[in-house]
């Protein structure tokens, strides 16, 4: 044995662990604490031996403990960082080392709010009187965005996921981290752009408005001097300038019902006219009553079903039907016009209406293609038109957070459906 | 105080129109007119507002009977002048027709607020405008008594 001075300073204060074996043979892990005593005989050592078996036990749960879950934590994908409800920290992985920048000695013991300033994981951590079953009926499956500290001071924003840790010493908090920079970057870019976007688009509506609108006022002026040539000076002058006018004035005539119809396509689906309840029928009667001359015209018969009640914008509605009766009637076949229109609800609780008729129908490579802006399938001496009207009605049903699509077979006819939402339960 | 629309006297209108295609086109309209027609031409809101006022050049136009009023115009817009002749107590019994190529409905709303006593969107086509100058000849000036004030 060395010198007492020695052993003095090699023991005192250290605990040294070792096993005990009692009579029966069994043993039991002890800690011994030696310290030397001197008296004349030379230096006797006192061992003072404390029985750790308890102590050892609570070791080993943690140890087991850690092992159980340190697999788990490192494959997490985010940050993981387990708290007692002293609000210290208990165990981390590598990914919360790496995203606050600190080794995991450093994290070990302390307090959370090192890394996470303020927010709930303090507040949940401090309510230790609250029950496992509560918190997890609390927490699970929400996200609470946070802010997060690097050991050099350095914020980020985070999203953070509590969930309560049943074990022997009362309740263990979990949370997964995840660094929501990037989230939160496209977020801020996301709704700029859609901004943008809305601005662009007022801009280009309003641009549509005020062109189509001052375009027209020059425009009269031409279209009713041509035709005031016509009517004063026809057959007066001689067999060309009769042509020539003829065509001024159809040109004039045709260029008026373009710049109307893009009025028209430009003020649709605008957002801020109010939706009420209003009677579809009531809407294709107004729409029916402005397309009179054309029905007597063309010995059209046109027949509806009880139409029902809806929540919409009446005017809108009343166009939709007027555009799609009036294309019905228009592109007739060899019979006269047929058109019936109904309205039926989906399982979604949308209304589907239809336009059918018996007219010339439509070839399936078509069936998009006519909802296009200015795309015709008929040259202007067939049919007139502006190549708007189907446009308009997909325009005006898209604002509506409706649909149109068409079904035909050339020559059998064609039926329009469109859809329009139900609202308020109506 | 006396009625007009049958009697010898002529009937007094004010256009009130910038464009001159315009003035043009109610001119040839009111040839047919089943009354005698005199049709003053004011070229802005300002002076229209002189014409009313008999200012300058127009010390001794007459009264006018009935006011085709654009609201589109240089100078004074044509809702200054409506505002203007319904708030004044000598030209408010003057009826205002306003004829405009607007057919919004802020428009609209705004004139009848002011008192317009109509409000006609000028037709796209030559025999729709021909056809409302007709019925405003018809209706404001033969239909339609007005109210004739002591001319000076």
């Amino acid at each position: 044995m060395s010198s007492s001075a020695n052993a003095l300073a090699q023991q005192i204060g250290t605990g040294i662990e070792l096993t005990g074996r009692q009579k029966d043979g069994s043993e039991f892990p002890i800690e011994i604490m030696l310290s030397p005593l001197e008296n004349a005989d030379g230096i006797l050592v006192t061992a003072a031996i404390r029985n750790i078996s308890v102590r050892k036990d609570a070791e080993l749960h943690l140890a087991q403990m850690e092992g159980r879950y340190r697999g788990l934590l490192e494959a997490a994908p985010d940050a993981m960082v387990v708290v007692n409800q002293g609000g210290e920290i208990v165990l981390l992985n590598v990914q919360a080392e790496k995203q606050f920048g600190y080794s995991r000695d450093e994290l070990l013991g302390q307090r959370v709010t090192n890394i996470i300033p303020n927010g709930f994981a303090e507040r949940l951590i401090a309510d230790g009187t609250r029950s496992a079953a509560e918190a997890l009926a609390q927490q699970i499956g929400t996200g609470i965005e946070l802010t997060g500290r690097q050991k050099d001071g350095s914020e980020f924003p985070i999203e953070i996921m509590l969930s309560p840790l049943e074990n022997a010493d009362g309740i263990l908090v979990t949370a997964a981290i995840r660094n929501i920079t990037e989230r939160k970057q496209s977020e801020e870019r996301l709704v700029k752009t859609v901004g943008e976007l809305k601005r662009s688009n007022d801009e280009l509506q309003q641009f549509a408005y005020v062109a189509s609108h001052d375009l027209q006022e020059p425009l009269r002026m031409v279209a009713s001097y041509t035709q005031l040539l016509a009517q004063r000076y026809k057959g007066r002058l001689d067999s060309d300038a009769d042509e020539f006018i003829t065509y001024a004035v159809d040109g004039s005539t045709r260029m008026q019902g373009l710049i109307q119809d893009l009025l028209t396509y430009s003020r649709a689906g605008t957002n801020g006219k109010a939706l009420r309840e209003i009677s579809s029928e009531t809407a294709l009667k107004e729409a029916l009553a402005s397309l009179r001359a054309t029905i007597a015209e063309s010995g059209a018969v046109v027949t509806h079903d009880s139409l029902p009640t809806i929540t919409t914008e009446g005017t809108q509605l009343t166009q939709v039907f007027q555009n799609l009766v009036g294309n019905a009637i228009k592109y007739h076949g060899a019979q006269a016009p047929q058109v019936h229109v109904s309205a039926a609800k989906d399982g979604g609780g949308e209304w589907i209406f239809s336009v059918r008729d018996n007219g010339m129908g439509i070839e399936p490579q078509y069936f998009d293609r006519i909802f296009v802006l200015f795309q015709r399938l008929h040259g202007p001496t067939e049919f007139k038109g502006t190549g708007i009207g189907l446009a308009i009605c997909k325009k005006m049903l898209d604002g509506l957070g409706g649909k149109i699509w068409v079904e035909s077979q050339p020559q059998k006819g064609s039926t329009f459906y469109f859809t329009v939402p139900e609202r308020n339960g109506s | 105080m006396q009625s007009i629309g049958n009697g010898a006297a002529p009937i007094e209108v004010l256009l009130v129109e910038d464009n001159p295609g315009d003035v043009r086109l109610t001119r040839e309209a009111f040839k047919d007119a089943k009354v005698h027609i005199n049709l003053h031409v004011a070229a802005d809101g300002a002076e229209a507002m002189s014409f009313l006022g008999r200012q300058g050049n127009f010390a001794h136009v007459p009264r006018p009977d009935l006011i085709l009023l654009d609201l589109n115009l240089p100078k004074k817009d044509g809702r200054e002048v409506l505002g203007e002749i319904k708030a004044s107590p000598t030209l408010m019994s003057i009826p205002v027709v306003i004829l405009t190529t607007s057919a919004s409905d802020a428009d609209i709303l705004h004139s009848y607020r002011l008192h317009a006593n109509c409000y006609i969107t000028k037709p796209v086509g030559l025999g729709g405008f021909l056809e409302v100058i007709k019925s405003i000849d018809s209706f404001w000036l033969s239909v339609v008594k007005l109210p004739r004030e002591e001319r000076s």
